[in-house]
């Protein structure tokens, strides 16, 4: 590597160098620092057009599509007036539309019991299994694979473990129900519908458990190696229980971190439908669809886009909410991670 | 509580990991086994945890079919270009957040930037949709694709890529600079190189993204361009799914992120994490 070559003896140079203009106090000015000729080293425009890309790549990309969304919510446009052109303001009627459907309503139940048993249980899991790991398994061979294997669930694409599950899951051949019959705890006859309309919700989190469980484990389970030994150090000279250590320490110090892999978990799991998709296509009877499903049916196979615009932006502002919220927290977060 | 007492919790603790593994491994297990089975052994009423005839060729059976080769071309060229695309951005952008823009307008634009990951697709999506068709190449294109997954991953990458930088000492740049180099090049020699590890790992799980990525490939795309896990559910031959198949070509597509994962572990768990965990 090359870096060192600048390094060695700059102080010596800086009398008859070409930038020693400079004063390093001036950072992260600099840029506003003139060469000998009276130009800008960094002209202003450098900065605002390495960021200006990704901004302008968002505008395309997200803001005008969104925009799009906005507009197509006020009016009663459909597959065929988006073609021809003529779409009639209605106000307010589309959110009306949506807000009064049972099957919105109950979408959005869905969604939290999913959120709840599914996205919330995860973390919790995969924090005790985390920590479990860390503390159990005293081998460092041990460990790093019992931890690889455990991950891998999340090396698949959504959609695969769907199709996995959706396999593992059929009533009369699947997997899990003779397992279930082989180690004695459902009679050889019964049969679990698990994707009929009863349990097809649960089967859905079954299988994103199944899947995403590790995530939150992988980030705990980093975030445990990566805290001092000292501390563990004093706590055992001071006899301290391993209850106590738990509680008085490590989930203490874990807490940012533990709070961030809920964030991300629970950010992906608002938006999650790839294995609706796949396992049961929100069905039987709509019996698991969530809202960003129906959004997308609504749209997309039904080319209802007025009522799927009204549906899109109720989604987005709810979730425009918990993203503030969460970036404010892990703007925090950082701060204190950068003033330690 | 007595030391009996904690020996027991102790062993029931285990227990649950034990039990957690095996509920983990089982499904993996079972797909490595139906891999393997020909397609009559897989339809009984009674499955085998066991292939009877062990019919290894499935997996050749994928490389023979020339549409899953294609979806493999079709993966391959979506996420690797749109990578390339999200590094070179969240380079770029990162850069100037870290060095230029340090202040609360940098911040700000930081945690707007990152804010695009982490909204539900849905408003772009159904949007996307009906726009892609007005342009040349059409929503099911590869380009359609490669620019949509900008989405998600460019976020990722400008906010990993800061996050590198600052953590990369500012003071050899400032060296650098009164040796006489230009910011152009100094960015080249000095920085580039100490963010080198960060820069593959954003890569990597850039890649991994693109790679698995099911929603956007779905409702864009899906005739003319067909990625693995879209082309995947859909393996049939008349009615039947052929499991056989549809698990080998799982396991197959699955290695390259594990191998990934297994190589670059610490890299990784940092860029899940955004940034937060040091690993």
């Amino acid at each position: 590597m090359t870096t060192t070559e600048p390094t060695q003896a700059p102080a010596q140079r800086v009398i008859n160098g070409r930038a020693s203009r400079i004063d390093p106090k001036d950072y992260p000015d600099w840029f506003k620092a003139k060469r000998r000729g009276g130009s800008l080293i960094v002209h202003p425009l450098v900065p605002a057009v390495m960021v200006g890309l990704p901004i302008l790549v968002i505008v395309a990309i997200v803001i005008y599509p969104t925009i799009w969304m906005f507009y197509h919510a006020f009016h009663d446009t459909n597959m065929m007036s988006l073609f021809s052109g003529d779409w009639a303001a209605v106000g307010f009627d589309n959110f009306g539309l949506v807000l009064s459907s049972d099957r919105f309503l109950s979408s959005i139940e869905r969604l939290g019991i999913y959120l709840l048993f599914g996205a919330c249980l995860q973390v919790l899991l995969g924090t005790a299994l985390a920590l479990l790991l860390y503390e159990g398994i005293r081998n460092n061979l041990a460990r790093t694979i019992i931890l690889i294997l455990l991950v891998l669930p999340m090396m698949l694409p959504p959609s695969i473990v769907g199709v996995l599950w959706k396999f593992l899951l059929q009533a009369n051949n699947g997997a899990i129900n003779h397992l279930l019959i082989n180690i004695g705890v459902m009679e050889a006859t019964a049969r679990i519908e698990w994707l009929d309309s009863g349990l097809s919700l649960w089967s859905l989190v079954l299988a994103d458990t199944w899947q995403w469980t590790a995530l939150p484990l992988l980030i705990v389970y980093s975030g445990r190696v990566s805290l001092p030994p000292a501390v563990y150090e004093a706590a055992r000279v001071d006899g301290a229980s391993s209850w106590r250590v738990l509680s008085r320490i490590t989930l203490p110090m874990l807490r940012e971190i533990i709070a961030i892999a809920f964030i991300i978990r629970f950010m992906d799991a608002y938006k999650f439908v790839d294995k609706v998709y796949v396992m049961t296509s929100g069905g039987p009877a709509e019996s698991s669809e969530l809202p960003v499903f129906v959004a997308f049916q609504k749209g997309i196979r039904e080319f209802q886009i007025g009522e799927a615009a009204a549906y899109a932006i109720l989604i987005f502002l709810f979730a425009a909410i918990l993203v503030t919220l969460f970036l404010q927290y892990l703007k925090r977060v950082l701060r204190a991670q950068q003033t330690q | 509580m007595g030391k009996h007492n904690l020996q027991l919790t102790r062993r029931l603790l285990l227990a649950f990991l034990a039990v957690w593994l095996v509920f983990t491994l089982f499904p993996l297990y079972f797909m490595l086994v139906t891999s393997l089975k020909p397609v009559d052994e897989i339809n009984r009423m009674v499955p085998t945890f066991w292939p009877e005839t062990m019919q290894v060729g499935n997996y050749a059976g994928i490389f023979a079919d020339p549409g899953s080769l294609q979806s493999i071309v079709d993966s391959l060229i979506v996420s690797s270009a749109n990578t390339v695309l999200s590094l070179f951005l969240g380079t770029l952008a990162g850069y100037a957040l870290a060095r230029y823009l340090r202040g609360p307008v940098g911040e700000n634009l930081a945690f707007f930037i990152l804010s695009q990951r982490m909204f539900p697709p849905v408003a772009i999506l159904i949007p996307m949709f009906f726009l892609f068709d007005a342009t040349p190449w059409g929503a099911d294109s590869h380009i359609s694709l490669i620019i949509l997954y900008l989405v998600f991953n460019m976020p990722l990458a400008t906010w990993l890529m800061m996050v590198f930088f600052r953590d990369t000492p500012r003071e050899l740049e400032e060296a650098a600079y009164l040796d006489g180099y230009r910011p152009f090049r100094a960015f080249f020699k000095v920085t580039l190189p100490l963010v080198f590890p960060g820069m593959i790992s954003v890569a990597m799980l850039c890649w991994i993204f693109a790679w698995n990525e099911y929603l956007f490939a779905n409702i864009l795309t899906g005739t003319s361009v067909k990625t693995f896990p879209v082309h995947i559910p859909t393996f049939t031959q008349g009615s039947q799914t052929l499991w056989n198949l549809v698990m080998a070509f799982s396991l197959v597509a699955m290695l390259p992120p594990v191998i990934l994962f297994i190589v670059l572990r610490r890299y990784m768990v940092r860029g899940l994490s955004l940034g937060v965990v040091k690993g």
